[in-house]
């Protein structure tokens, strides 16, 4: 029986599963939603060929591939924002049209997305419930009692606390993240699927989150889950779907997949998951900070990063990670303390930290750390301008021939330095950010989140870069929410709660079980 | 660089100080201005742009900008003029009015939301466009004679209180009520802030964007109406360069020009200011050529005030 429309011989191992329950009514029978034979090309790319998959009510489904795999695409064809060149959609056994995203809601299919679709100056209400604000007695006007109302029993289900009347531009990346998921979770979804909903959440908020999928399993929600979680994969998947290049590579059963195999299917050939490192005798101390307190609240925070060191700064979503880093570099006012780049004492700016050789790498790459719109040639050079051109007369091919040396050096891919940086993937405009603070000679980085959004094969080459750059003799402090890169990566971590550094632990005591004993409220 | 005690998460707290320093100020150097008479003649004046920049609100929060608004108004209020001298009659002088506006809006959302040409340069050329046509439809005179149905509109009053007053509590109450109260007004903060939400709610940007346009027209067209009773005449050049009072309005009362975020009250507050600072003037027999330079400054003053305000946390 070809049930997911496989050709012959194409191994599906997991294709002739079936749900457990305990009822078998026709229902059962026939899955939630399938696809079949999908294809897409965009102009220029091919970003999906023939792809067959099916949903039962009540599965999780897990889908796998690195950047450029084509899940975005074939979740786009999901929820109608693009529509299929050929190939059909069966829901319930019965061919379905989604040619816009009212047509998939009609159907019950929601999507948590990862760019978010939140308006940032509406409050929380207001964006749960965009273009689906309940109507009241007096014709046009949102009924905002009922608005608010239904929004809380939302918030509550999902365990978040926070005012609906917040406006979303106030709120974390966390937060808007959950109110992302409240908002699919509104709309009473029968299918809903999942852009990494966890690549922003603490583990808690994760825990929560997984208890939420639980229960919407147990209610017969068909869940479509892309994850770059291994962990993730294994604990929620009922079934794995593999993608790479605009295929299926293969959809598998958790209990006959290895993580090293799901990665090999993935990346279609094997990367080491283990991130290897070469730990060296530490040199000489480049960053010391004493007892830094800053306005975002952060307090007493003493940390050393030396010579050829990986420096982690790890701890819950929340407890003050990037406002150390903030501090430390100079982005935010300082209220007492000091810190010291290489012996000297830090000025408390931003472009004091670029003349010491000192780089911030930010979390949200796409509003801090590059120009979208500008070429990845001008984006290299921003921060190594007054370095590069004293004279204050920019060299045309001095500027090309340093950019051109980092491209070659980080391996971004790229059409050539006159390609819009937006035009780029997630893995590439990281090593572009990078590469800008390697032309202007820093040897001190910061580095917020490094592989946040980056599929499995690019996160590996960050960490061999910045394995390079130890190498090198730089030193790198990294926020990391994955406690697994801490561990596999780091010399030394630091562990924050609340705002304050309540640990410090050696490569020898490093575990994701005592950062998460340090790290957790006691 | 130190940070002023402004409180942080008010709004516009430049346009606050600069409005204590006027009135203050105003009152002081003039014995005329604390007088309720002469304040009910700034709220009088006044009408008028706040009818075109409550709609420059909705548009600026799309990210957009309308240029056309004084040329649009000078078009409308020459035309529902003939209209009112053909006709005499009051609802299709100000049907005349609104509609031409709303053309005029048609133009500007179709240009921008459907060709996709920048709000800037769009509306550059409808200014021209629109100037251009009121001067042609009557050869660059004044029309007069309007009949007093229409000059009600301004002079007349219901109930003792003045109808220009009656026209922009409405036209306050009916713009707020649209920007928090309806799914529209969500839409214009969508279209401003992420239009990809939009789309994923399966709701036509280009629809919402073109209604905000057609919106912005119709309330010139009814600002012509309440200017042509003002003047007693349609002129073709009434209202040229109201679009920099109508924009300076908006960005006093604490709308920013990208990403969405606005303020309506802040619109009305901004009004406001400029009322006062023209009025207050004025009293001190100061030209208008050199008021306009004034806003320029209050603009900016009040920009620079907030630039030194403590970051929001």
């Amino acid at each position: 029986m070809s049930i997911d429309g496989v050709a012959p011989g194409e191994p599906n191992a997991g294709g002739d599963w079936r749900p457990m329950t305990d009822v078998q009514d026709s229902a059962d029978l026939t899955p939630k939603l399938e696809l079949r034979g999908i294809s897409k090309t965009f102009p220029g790319v091919r970003a999906l060929t023939e792809v067959s998959l099916s949903i039962w009510s009540g599965e999780t489904h897990m889908l796998l591939g690195e950047n450029g795999a084509g899940k975005s695409t074939l979740m786009k064809v999901l929820c109608g924002a693009v529509s299929a060149d050929s190939g059909e959609v069966l829901y319930g056994g019965r061919p379905v049209r989604i040619a816009s995203p009212a047509d998939a809601r009609k159907l019950g299919i929601a999507v948590i997305f990862q760019e978010f679709s939140l308006v940032p100056h509406l409050d929380v209400a207001h964006n749960v419930f965009l273009g689906r604000a309940p109507r009241g007695r007096i014709p046009g006007i949102t009924d905002r009692s009922r608005l608010y109302a239904e929004t809380r029993r939302v918030l509550e289900l999902i365990g978040f606390d926070v005012d609906p009347r917040e406006s979303v531009h106030r709120l974390g990346v966390a937060h808007q993240q959950m109110v992302e998921i409240a908002k699919a979770l509104s709309q009473n979804a029968r299918i809903l699927v999942m852009d990494e909903p966890t690549a922003a959440l603490s583990d808690r908020e994760s825990e929560r989150l997984f208890a939420m999928i639980a229960k919407l399993k147990a209610d017969g929600v068909a869940i479509i889950y892309i994850s770059h979680r291994m962990a993730e994969v294994f604990a929620l998947g009922d079934r794995i779907t593999v993608l790479r290049d605009g295929r299926r590579v293969r959809t598998l059963l958790p209990t006959e997949a290895s993580p090293d195999e799901l990665v090999r299917l993935m990346v279609g050939r094997s990367v080491d998951t283990t991130y290897p490192r070469q730990f060296r005798k530490p040199g000489a101390t480049m960053l010391e900070v004493r007892g830094l307190s800053a306005v975002s609240g952060i307090s007493g925070i003493d940390l050393i990063v030396r010579e050829g060191e990986i420096v982690g700064l790890c701890g819950l979503v929340g407890s003050g990670r990037t406002e150390v880093a903030r501090a430390i570099f100079g982005a935010d006012k300082v209220t007492s303390g000091e810190v010291r780049v290489f012996g000297r004492i830090h000025p408390g700016s931003a472009e004091g930290s670029a003349r010491l050789g000192m780089a911030l790498i930010p979390e949200s790459r796409k509003s801090e750390g590059l120009a979208l719109i500008r070429t990845v040639g001008d984006n290299l050079l921003l921060a190594a301008l007054p370095q590069l051109f004293r004279s204050g007369l920019l060299w045309v091919a001095t500027g090309r021939a340093a950019a051109q040396r980092i491209v070659a050096q980080l391996g971004i891919v790229t059409a050539s330095l006159r390609q819009q940086a937006l035009a780029l993937s997630g893995g590439n405009q990281q090593k572009i950010v990078i590469g800008k603070w390697l032309v202007a000679r820093s040897r001190l980085f910061i580095f917020d989140e490094p592989t946040r959004g980056i599929d499995i094969g690019a996160k590996a080459q960050i960490f061999a870069l910045i394995d390079e750059l130890v190498a090198a003799g730089a030193g790198v402090l990294m926020i990391s929410s994955e406690q697994s890169e801490i561990v596999h990566v780091c010399d030394r971590a630091y562990v924050m709660r609340d705002k304050r550094i309540v640990g410090e632990l050696q490569r020898a005591q490093l575990s994701e079980e005592n950062i998460v004993r340090l790290g957790m409220q006691q | 660089m130190t940070a002023l005690p402004l409180p942080t998460r008010m709004r516009a707290p430049g346009l606050m100080v600069a409005m204590v320093v006027m009135l203050v100020g105003f009152a002081v150097a003039s014995r005329d201005f604390a007088m309720p008479g002469n304040v009910l003649n700034i709220i009088m004046q006044s009408s008028v742009l706040l009818l075109v920049a409550l709609p420059m609100t909705f548009v600026i929060l799309t990210e957009g900008l309308d240029l056309s608004v004084g040329a649009v108004v000078s078009l409308c209020s020459v035309a529902l003029a003939q209209v009112a001298l053909a006709t005499g009659s009051l609802v299709m002088t100000s049907a005349a009015g609104v509609l031409v506006g709303a053309l005029a809006g048609v133009v500007n959302g179709g240009l921008i939301a459907y060709l996709r040409i920048p709000p800037f340069v769009a509306t550059l050329g409808t200014l021209g466009a629109a100037q251009s046509l009121a001067l042609v439809l009557t050869g660059g005179q004044s029309v007069t004679g309007l009949p007093s149905n229409v000059l009600f509109i301004y002079g007349g009053s219901i109930l003792g209180v003045p109808v220009p007053i009656l026209i922009i509590v409405a036209a306050y109450a009916i713009m707020h009520s649209l920007l928090y109260y309806t799914p529209f007004g969500s839409f214009v903060f969508a279209l401003g802030g992420n239009r990809e939400a939009l789309t994923l709610a399966g709701v036509s940007w280009r629809r919402m964007l073109m209604a905000v346009y057609v919106l912005g027209g119709a309330w010139a067209g009814a600002a012509a109406l309440v200017l042509a009773s003002r003047l007693s005449a349609g002129h073709p050049t009434a209202a040229i360069g109201m679009e920099f009072d109508a924009i300076a309005a908006v960005a006093l009362g604490g709308t920013s020009f990208e990403r969405g975020d606005g303020w309506l009250l802040g619109t009305l507050l901004g009004v406001a200011a400029i009322g006062i600072l023209r009025n207050g003037l004025n009293l001190m027999a100061v030209s208008s050529s050199v008021q306009v330079c004034c806003i320029g400054i209050l603009v900016i003053l009040a920009f620079t005030l907030e630039a030194f305000r403590a970051p929001e946390l």
